[in-house]
């Protein structure tokens, strides 16, 4: 059973995965090697080496676990909380634990082994963001989760250990550290101005112009202002929403649109990398906040960290924001 | 030129540094091969200025620094965004003469003699009543983020703003003394000692543990039993019993682990209003080894998948012969 701690200097939950090691000697068998479609147990006709699929895009008549799908969703086989039991918490001394409670999904986004977000066509696209919000509308009514993080791995230097594309959801029992910390600062924001600071953002934005990515009729992609990462990307809707779980399915529709317009960009100027990308929304039961706003951030994975970046969480960049968007914009 | 720019979200300030306009290809991570010691920079005569010498130990300026102090400090307002141009400074600590790669290779003494020049270093750059923060720390191994030279260094950063990490740990603490009256970090070690399953090894005046709600396998941090904030005044008389845990630590590491890529982080209190954090902060070194590639989730949610208890990892350390000849 894994447990969720908590670091008692900086609040900071972290899960302790004690259910896939063997010995500490297992640690280092890092297994490079993706997955041959051979054995690619994502691919169509081995629906069977998965956990039985709990949501799919797929023709009306056609079962469960067979071939013929278009997105597929099953439980992660080797999943870093566990779905079953109470959520129990304790604590020793100083230390706050409780029981490693959660789901972790994995949503293969296409049949076809050796095509990546970016070859998807259109429907295609849209049907993976509609089993985003499918799946996160359901994770939602479970009553001991508190947060839903939808995010994708692609390369090995992202963390991606299957090849076959797919992105991945996990439900937690807390709100996370990153996402709180938004939270504290658009609350903090909110009360002295009455604004969302994310619409001021986007609307600064418009006037600067320089970090504007692309945008369509729902959404805009910009480099943000003080990036963490080289080539940092956000897709943020233009309308304040607070909720991914709000948008209905002509936004849907356009997310599917930008996101893979954007993820094509990277692709193009970068050559390629390992990217990650996952979507901030507010904790579940808060869907109507006047001070958050969802959206995406995709970070592409180019430099690594450093010590310094560890040590104080004072990220250098190799790029100024304006520079990455142009490159991005003329791609 | 550069730029710290700020967050206005989180309110997390990020440092902008380019030295010229790059292609978008130059980006890429390149792994590069290991430089031979004759062709070494650090052997030869360094020709940028020495900033300070003694006992083997050399520290000069950066050649290429992400910060410097050619321009008085100045903030401005930018609409919605806080933004300064680059000040602060950023310095190599050449750890000895010999082409060693892995301070875990180092005399104690020699070790000692680093540990003394970064608190010299800090000691020197607080007096600059525009810098917030000072850390030291070291990559080493590729995958720490460290070119591959094969010549042991380290790094000291000077910068004029107070880092957002600096900030949550030094809150955390202040929240905990406030209601309790008593050191987060002192009520860690001795519960840490009494309990003992997640301790590695103790002397007079260290102990290393792995962190109860660890992030990394075989994440460690180095703690002062002695309460103090500050890393530079902190040590004071301590030296030898630091670089003696400190060798003993990175020798774990490097015969455990198979001589892994590894970071440490001294995480000393802010520098100004030092009787602030007096009663509440107490300094402690963070030695990470780069095993795991760190994924979007942790990425964007701040929040780890440890893949073994802490629990595990001490044992596992404190089971290494250090003694053993490889």
């Amino acid at each position: 059973m894994p447990e969720l701690r908590r670091d008692p200097v900086v609040g900071r939950w972290v899960i302790i995965d004690s259910d896939h090691l063997k010995g500490p000697l297992d640690f280092f068998k890092d297994d490079n090697t993706p997955t041959a479609q051979a054995i690619c147990p994502f691919c169509p006709g081995r629906e069977y080496q998965t956990p039985q699929e709990v949501d799919a895009v797929r023709p009306r008549n056609s079962v469960v676990d067979t071939p013929g799908w278009l997105v597929r969703t099953v439980p992660n086989k080797f999943p870093v909380l566990s779905s079953e039991g109470p959520l129990l918490k304790d604590g020793i001394g100083v230390y706050d634990q409780m029981t490693g409670i959660g789901a972790h999904e994995v949503l293969i986004e296409g049949p076809d082994h050796d095509k990546s977000l970016t070859e998807l066509a259109m429907e295609e696209m849209q049907a993976v963001i509609s089993q985003y919000h499918g799946r996160f509308r359901k994770l939602s009514n479970d009553n001991r989760f508190k947060y839903v993080v939808i995010f994708k791995n692609f390369g090995f230097s992202a963390g991606a250990t299957v090849e076959h594309t797919h992105s991945q959801i996990i439900a937690l029992p807390m709100v996370p550290k990153t996402v709180l910390e938004e939270l504290k600062g658009a609350e903090h924001y909110h009360q002295y101005r009455g604004r969302c600071v994310f619409c001021d953002m986007i609307s600064q934005e418009y006037q600067d112009k320089e970090r504007i990515v692309v945008e369509n009729s729902g959404f805009l992609a910009f480099c943000p202002y003080a990036p963490r990462y080289a080539f940092e990307t956000w897709i943020i809707p233009k309308g304040h929403s607070a909720d991914f779980s709000n948008t209905d399915e002509a936004s849907q529709a356009h997310l599917a649109q930008i996101l893979q317009d954007v993820l094509k960009r990277v692709k193009k100027v970068l050559g390629n990398p390992s990217y990650n990308y996952y979507l901030h929304t507010a904790p579940i039961g808060y869907a109507h906040l006047a001070c958050y706003h969802w959206h995406i951030e995709i970070i592409p994975k180019l430099t690594r960290s450093v010590g310094f970046e560890w040590g104080t969480g004072l990220h250098i960049v190799p790029t100024f924001p304006q520079d990455s968007a142009r490159y991005l914009r003329e791609a | 030129m550069s730029q710290l720019r700020k967050d206005p979200i989180v309110g997390r300030w990020t440092i902008i540094a380019t030295e010229r306009a790059r292609r978008p290809a130059a980006f890429v991570d390149h792994q590069s091969t290991i430089t031979d010691q004759k062709h070494c920079p650090y052997c030869q005569d360094i020709p940028s200025p020495g900033v300070y010498e003694s006992h083997g130990v050399k520290v000069v300026n950066s050649r290429s620094p992400i910060l410097n102090d050619n321009k008085p400090f100045e903030r401005r307002g930018h609409g919605l965004y806080d933004v300064c141009h680059s000040y602060g400074s950023h310095e190599i600590v050449l750890e000895a003469p010999l082409h060693i790669a892995n301070m875990a290779d180092l005399p104690p003494e020699q070790i000692k003699a680093v540990m003394q020049t970064y608190a010299l270093r800090m000691q020197t750059h607080r007096k600059n009543p525009f810098i917030e923060y000072i850390l030291a720390y070291k990559n080493y191994g590729v995958a720490a983020g460290s070119r591959n030279i094969g010549h042991s260094r380290s790094q000291i950063m000077a910068v004029p703003v107070l880092p957002m990490r600096v900030k949550d740990k030094t809150r955390g603490a202040e929240k905990y003394f406030n209601y309790h009256e008593r050191c987060l970090f002192c009520d860690m070690v001795s519960q840490e000692l009494k309990n003992k399953e997640r301790v590695v090894v103790e002397n007079e005046h260290f102990v290393v543990i792995t962190p109860f709600a660890s992030r990394f396998p075989f994440e460690t941090w180095i703690l002062p039993k002695n309460h103090h904030c500050d890393f530079a005044d902190g040590i004071a008389g301590h030296e030898d019993s630091l670089a003696a845990i400190m060798k003993d630590i990175l020798l774990r590491f490097k015969i455990g682990l198979n001589d892994p890529a590894y970071n440490y982080m001294i995480q000393t209190s802010p520098v100004k209003n030092p009787s602030l954090f007096k009663d509440y902060y107490h300094w402690h070194i963070e030695v990470m080894p780069r095993l795991t590639r760190v994924a979007g989730f942790e990425r964007g949610t701040g929040f780890y998948i440890c893949p073994i208890p802490p629990e595990m990892s001490a044992a596992f350390l404190r089971e290494v012969d250090i003694h053993a000849r490889t």
